[in-house]
């Protein structure tokens, strides 16, 4: 079990080989494998996941969400895609066309990007990096110039709002998320996130940096545009921010994009702080599928409690709480890995 | 401490998300509690219906519409064809209410959709059994008035009998003095249609009957005068 994928992996290298290709070649095709199979994951995930948080919505709110089609509803979103696929695509007359149509595509494209780099288990990897983590987090705030593409080629001013409350956003929580994860790579000592799993085959990083942990989990939730930060999308004053033109196929890949982005961020949660892949007992590409499903949870979780807040307590409660806060901590960790060093314990 | 209402609301969120689910009404299979006065589906009585108008002109998104005819022997306006294009009204309950006979109504029917457009269209025809209904009550109608008409004439012949078989007795009804009686008796005695007229108008009218028979009696003793001069 535990190294299902990884076998199937090397006998397709080796069954290249034979054919007569050179290393570099079957390892380019692998690569090509690797990527259909990623946006595969991305695929299956994100139509479980618009279902449940469909069902954990409904339940938080005394209903029941789905529950026609399928088991529990579980056909639900299967339904909803080939309707969102058949859709007619409309784009309006006024808007800036090849930035209206490809925001969309961009965004996707720059969701599944993350995933090049994130541990899915043991030697499960698409690239180990050795800068991973920046790899992520610079990946990660592409995603603003798309939603400002998209803000902008709708030519539409609740569109242009959006965007621009999610550039604002995303550009101020991006700088408490990255200062958050620098403590864990401090005690880790690396970059790379195979690394840094490795290193936490002790004790998880939640608990040596809990002040991290929370920083990170806030600033994620603001990066990923899900309440109680949804700003950006405010449906109740900006019908859907700068998603508000778009029909059909090309809204249902900001969708997409949007949920990507959501496993992408849990994922590194659960590799930066729970241990990642490892765990007693089950193979390690199940380990973190667990990890990560609990994080998004918390996540839904979270979004259906909370009410959304305003515009500039937004800001102000990134520069002036989180960011401190997160200073504060890097400090600290900075000292005590001295004091540690100092006292021999490290 | 700071945080910890957001932990209050997640622990409430939380306790929320395992209770038992009553609050939602599973509607294919469980049909919701309607209040009396919901206002479903319109529907219409064909039946009751006076073809007044009122409720058409009521009507602020023209969805009532009717087609009438007249009737030949009455020449009554009669409601042929009503139609309800339900698809435009907004179920504002101003053709119920103004409606005199009531014949319009509100259901507790909510599920209009149709899968085309023209079956959510509600046309009403004459139904066939009101015709029927019509027509007789329209023979009954005549049933009673050759009756009557029997009657009239029954009546009307045993008057000329009575007539004929004691004229001084009977015309002494319509005449005082036993000259003028007989003077009566026979100018109706010469003339048959005198007579009829004179006995019709005994059943009906009595006055007219007195007077008309003054009339003949003078009548007749001046031709009498005129003959006696030859
Ligand atoms: S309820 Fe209002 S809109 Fe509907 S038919 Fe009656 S008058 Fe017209
Ligand atoms: S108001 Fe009533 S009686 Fe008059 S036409 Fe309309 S339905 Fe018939």
């Amino acid at each position: 079990m535990e190294h299902w994928f990884t076998d199937i992996a090397q006998a397709l290298v080796n069954w290249l080989m034979g054919l007569g290709l050179s290393a570099g070649w079957a390892d380019f095709v692998l690569l090509i494998v690797q990527w259909l199979c990623i946006v595969m994951i991305v695929t299956i995930n994100v139509i479980i996941l618009i279902w449940l948080e469909r069902k954990v919505s409904g339940f938080i709110q005394l209903r029941l969400g789905p529950n026609r089609l399928g088991p529990y509803g579980a056909f639900q979103t299967i339904a909803d895609a080939i309707k969102l696929l058949t859709k007619e695509d409309i784009i309006p007359s006024r808007t800036d066309k090849w930035i209206f149509m490809t925001a969309p595509l961009f965004f996707i494209v720059v969701s599944v990007m993350l995933y090049a780099v994130i541990p899915m288990g043991d030697g499960m990897q698409v690239v180990d990096f050795n800068v991973g983590l920046l790899y992520f987090i610079s990946i990660g705030s592409l995603s603003t110039i798309c939603l400002l593409m998209a803000g902008w080629g709708s030519n539409n001013k609740w569109s242009m709002l959006g965007a621009m409350r999610a550039v604002a956003q995303m550009i101020s929580y991006e700088i408490p998320l990255a200062i958050s994860l620098l403590g864990v790579v401090m005690i880790a000592g690396s970059l790379r996130l195979s690394d840094i799993v490795v290193a936490q085959g002790n004790i998880w990083f939640v608990l040596l940096q809990p002040i991290a942990f929370i920083t990170y989990f806030i600033a994620a939730t603001a990066e990923l545009n899900r309440g109680p930060f949804d700003m950006p999308e405010a449906e109740q004053e900006l019908t859907a921010g700068a998603y508000t033109e778009y029909t059909g196929m090309r809204w249902a890949l900001f969708f997409l994009a949007e949920y990507t982005n959501l496993v992408a961020v849990s994922a590194l949660c659960a590799t930066m702080f729970f241990g990642g892949w490892q765990g007693p007992g089950l193979p390690s590409w199940l380990w973190i599928i667990i990890k990560t499903y609990l994080i998004m949870l918390v996540f839904m979780w979270m979004k259906w409690t909370f009410p959304r807040i305003r515009m500039d307590h937004l800001m102000s409660f990134s520069w002036k709480i989180l960011l401190p806060v997160s200073l504060a901590n890097l400090v600290l960790t900075g000292f005590g890995l001295e004091f540690f060093k100092w006292m021999g314990w490290w | 401490m700071y945080g910890k209402g957001l932990l209050k609301g997640l622990w409430i969120t939380f306790k929320h998300s395992f209770e038992k689910k009553d609050l939602v009404v599973r509607y294919p299979e469980q049909m919701p509690h309607l209040q009396e006065r919901f206002r479903g589906s319109l529907a219409f009585d064909f039946e009751k219906c006076i073809a007044c108008g009122i409720c058409i002109r009521n009507c602020p998104n023209n969805v009532l519409s009717m087609e009438t005819a007249k009737d030949e022997d009455s020449k009554k306006k009669k409601l042929m064809q009503y139609t309800i294009d339900l698809q435009y009204c907004m179920f504002c309950n101003l053709c119920v209410e103004d409606c005199p006979t009531n014949s319009l109504y509100f259901t507790h029917d909510f599920e209009l959709s149709q899968f085309h457009r023209d079956d959510i269209k509600r046309v009403y025809h004459r139904p066939p059994e009101l015709d029927q209904q019509e027509a007789a009550q329209k023979t009954s109608d005549q049933d009673t008035q050759t009756a009557a008409d029997d009657k009239k004439e029954k009546q009307l012949r045993a008057m000329i009998n009575a007539i004929n078989k004691n004229p001084q007795k009977v015309l002494a009804r319509v005449l005082d003095g036993e000259e003028q009686v007989e003077v009566l008796a026979a100018v109706l005695m010469a003339d048959e249609k005198k007579l009829a007229r004179m006995a019709e108008m005994m059943i009906t009218d009595k006055e007219k009957a007195k007077k008309v028979a003054l009339a003949f009696v003078k009548k007749e003793l001046k031709e009498r005068e005129k003959g006696g001069d030859q």
